[in-house]
């Protein structure tokens, strides 16, 4: 019998004083550590997409929805850019490497991205199987959508057009063959089946010749969508002519992919199907039909890594101001973004933070009430040869107690939490949360929980200095 | 064993009390017998220690505990004393050989576990030994009370009233078990009631 199993005895002899104690301090705990993971992680992860690129190149638009979609692959694109145009920016004396990037189509959720070997280099990600992609349609996969997909070397797979799974138009005259399996680095690359630009080229290239392409820049943002909104039509066209496909085919498809403005091309689009394309809609004249000109290859974007520190500070402004194109620069845009989530994530650790001081007030009444309630147990240790500090000590080990088991549960919340959202942030954004062990800031917050359950203890116990057993036990 | 002189207490602003000095040698009972208000419970917490006397002394087992300081008290006490309070007084979030385990414990750990099967089993405690306090009977709970008075083998063991509250039949048993269990200890048995059925077990008796 020591006073730690005396202090558990006591601890857990009053259940529901000992749950609303716990209940503040694991809510508090799980909040605060749960929130400091996601940050964590989030950013880490951020922080190793964005490395390897200094500056995005892209059609004009907002430039964050440019690095969220081009770099992190969690966003539509702007639109695209002339390669030709985005070649003249490669031989810039500042640029060190710039790689070109072109997507738009997806394989069952995962996104299809033409570009350059070099691409791969940048995040410095390693073959596990396999080779790389020598010629057109053949495609490197990710380690995670190999392992979710369970791609293997040799499979053939269709795209689909659009960047969500669901509704695209599938490119079923090209199938890609994979190739290789991508090792695991932790980047957005883990979630990419990487091929060359002319797989994309040709994926699209098939619609015939009928549309004109200038005029780009009249239609920033969607501008890609549009684009190849234009290419689905113009497939849907085809499918018309060929398959008979009904109509609401295409709305459901446009639906899925596009915003609500498209409806219109929608309509205008079916119109023309049954025109048979001529009448081509006003606006979404824009060209896609990459082979007919080398000059009219397009991108969507250009991933440009510096060689010297001038670049930063020349190329974006020349680009933006002299071109029909944007720079974008990744660090400084999701610093901007940190820094409108920040504020959210200030204030939830604020509030988490409050609880915490709540819970360590309710620990505090919990234990004064204990304490008047077993004064007289008290008293009879007294007169059992248990000393005053022994006393203290006891009541010190309950309070700790509550402290480490309602630290204890809040972690494990906290991650049950983190876990939880890892399922929803891998479906939506492709990030995936580990379920780490306890960091530093984490043991920071236990100490600050130690520390408060001990300022409650000793606030509370401080009639037990003042203890008068003859009176005490006297009374009835 | 137990001796006192001039033993005095003053409430703070209220009754004053002088008690007759008491001397008893060791494994000798005492009954101390008097009306309500006279201060008996006052000199029983002062002999064990619990109340600090005004002034005199207090001599238990060659100790002068009026000379000791709250530590050494503490200790003393929880060596050397034995308490049976009126009113029960347990760890309730314990059980009964919980209880009794928590009292052997202190000051110096002695895990004798024969000794609290021993005493429960003369006390008829054996079949509630893994029972909750609380949910004792009231025989049960005095029975448990004397139990926690003995089972360290004081050297002197203050009882406050023990068989207030309990008819003739059981008055007898309870006096008999302390005197027995006393005996086997080797302890002496202050007794402090109001109580005049007692009398007649005791031959050592003073009246405040």
């Amino acid at each position: 019998m020591n006073l730690l199993y005396l202090a558990y005895r006591n601890m857990v002899s009053k259940p529901l004083n000992m749950v609303l104690s716990l209940v503040l301090l694991v809510l508090s705990v799980s909040l605060v550590t749960f929130v400091l993971q996601l940050g964590k992680q989030l950013n880490g992860q951020m922080d190793k997409n964005i490395t390897p690129v200094d500056m995005v190149v892209g059609a004009k638009g907002s430039p964050l929805q440019l690095v969220l979609s081009s770099v992190l692959h969690i966003d539509v694109p702007t639109g695209n850019i002339k390669l030709k145009e985005a070649e003249s920016i490669k031989n810039h004396p500042f640029v060190g490497s710039a790689i070109s990037v072109s997507y738009g189509d997806n394989y069952k959720g995962y996104r299809i991205l033409g570009t350059e070997p070099g691409y791969l280099d940048n995040y410095g990600v390693v073959l596990s199987a396999g080779g790389l992609f020598q010629q057109p349609f053949e495609i490197v996969a990710g380690n995670t959508v190999a392992k979710k997909l369970g791609l293997q070397i040799g499979d053939r797979i269709t795209s689909s057009h659009g960047l969500a799974a669901a509704g695209g138009e599938a490119h079923d005259d090209h199938p890609f063959t994979i190739v290789g399996v991508l090792e695991p680095s932790g980047t957005v690359v883990d979630q990419l089946l990487v091929c060359d630009l002319e797989s994309i080229w040709d994926a699209h290239a098939h619609d015939g010749g009928e549309h004109h392409d200038e005029g780009e820049e009249l239609e920033d943002e969607e501008h890609d969508h549009e684009e190849h909104d234009h290419e689905e039509h113009d497939h849907e066209e085809h499918d018309h002519e060929e398959h008979d496909h009904e109509e609401h085919d295409h709305e459901e498809h446009d639906h899925e992919e596009h915003d609500h403005e498209e409806h219109d091309h929608e309509e205008h689009d079916h119109k023309e199907h049954e025109g048979g394309q001529q009448v081509h809609d006003e606006a979404n004249d824009t060209g896609h039909d990459h082979e007919d000109h080398d000059d009219e290859l397009e991108i969507t974007s250009l991933l440009v890594k510096f060689k010297s520190p001038l670049g930063l500070v020349q190329l974006p402004r020349f680009i933006n101001e002299n071109t029909n194109m944007q720079a974008a620069l990744p660090g400084f845009e999701i610093q901007r973004l940190m820094g409108f989530l920040g504020s959210g994530v200030k204030t939830i650790n604020g509030i988490a933070f409050a609880i915490l001081f709540v819970s360590g007030f309710s620990i505090f009444i919990s234990l004064l009430k204990t304490i008047r309630e077993r004064r007289q147990e008290l008293a009879l240790l007294r007169t059992y040869g248990l000393g005053t500090r022994k006393l203290l000590f006891l009541v010190l080990f309950e309070g700790l107690l509550l402290a480490l088991i309602g630290f204890w549960l809040g972690w494990v919340f906290g991650r049950l939490a983190l876990a939880l959202a890892s399922g929803y942030i891998e479906s939506g954004y492709g990030y995936v949360l580990q379920l780490n062990g306890p960091d530093l800031p984490e043991l920071l917050l236990f100490g600050v929980t130690l520390v408060i359950a001990m300022i409650a203890v000793l606030l509370a116990s401080t009639s037990i200095f003042k203890l008068n057993i003859s009176k005490t036990l006297a009374d009835v | 064993m137990v001796k006192t002189e001039g033993l005095q207490f003053k409430y703070p602003g209220g009754q004053a009390f002088e008690f007759p000095n008491i001397i008893l040698n060791s494994q000798e009972h005492l009954l101390v017998l008097g009306p309500s208000g006279v201060g008996k419970t006052t000199l029983l917490h002062l002999l064990s220690g619990i109340l600090p006397a005004s002034s005199g002394s207090i001599v238990i087992n060659e100790t002068e505990i009026t000379a000791l300081d709250r530590k050494g008290l503490d200790l003393f006490r929880g060596a050397y004393v034995g308490l049976i309070f009126q009113q029960y007084h347990f760890i309730k979030s314990l059980n009964v050989d919980e209880n009794l385990r928590l009292r052997q414990n202190f000051p110096k750990k002695t895990m004798d576990k024969e000794r609290r099967f021993a005493i429960a089993e003369r006390l008829g405690l054996t079949p509630y030994l893994k029972k909750k306090v609380m949910q004792l009977s009231q025989g049960q709970q005095q029975r448990l009370s004397i139990a926690l008075g003995l089972i360290h083998r004081p050297q002197v063991v203050f009882a406050d009233e023990p068989t207030s509250n309990l008819d003739d039949f059981n008055c007898n048993q309870v006096i008999n078990l302390l005197k027995d269990e006393a005996e086997l200890c080797g302890s002496s048995l202050v007794i402090i009631t109001h109580d005049q059925r007692v009398t007649q077990h005791f031959s050592n008796q003073i009246v405040l």
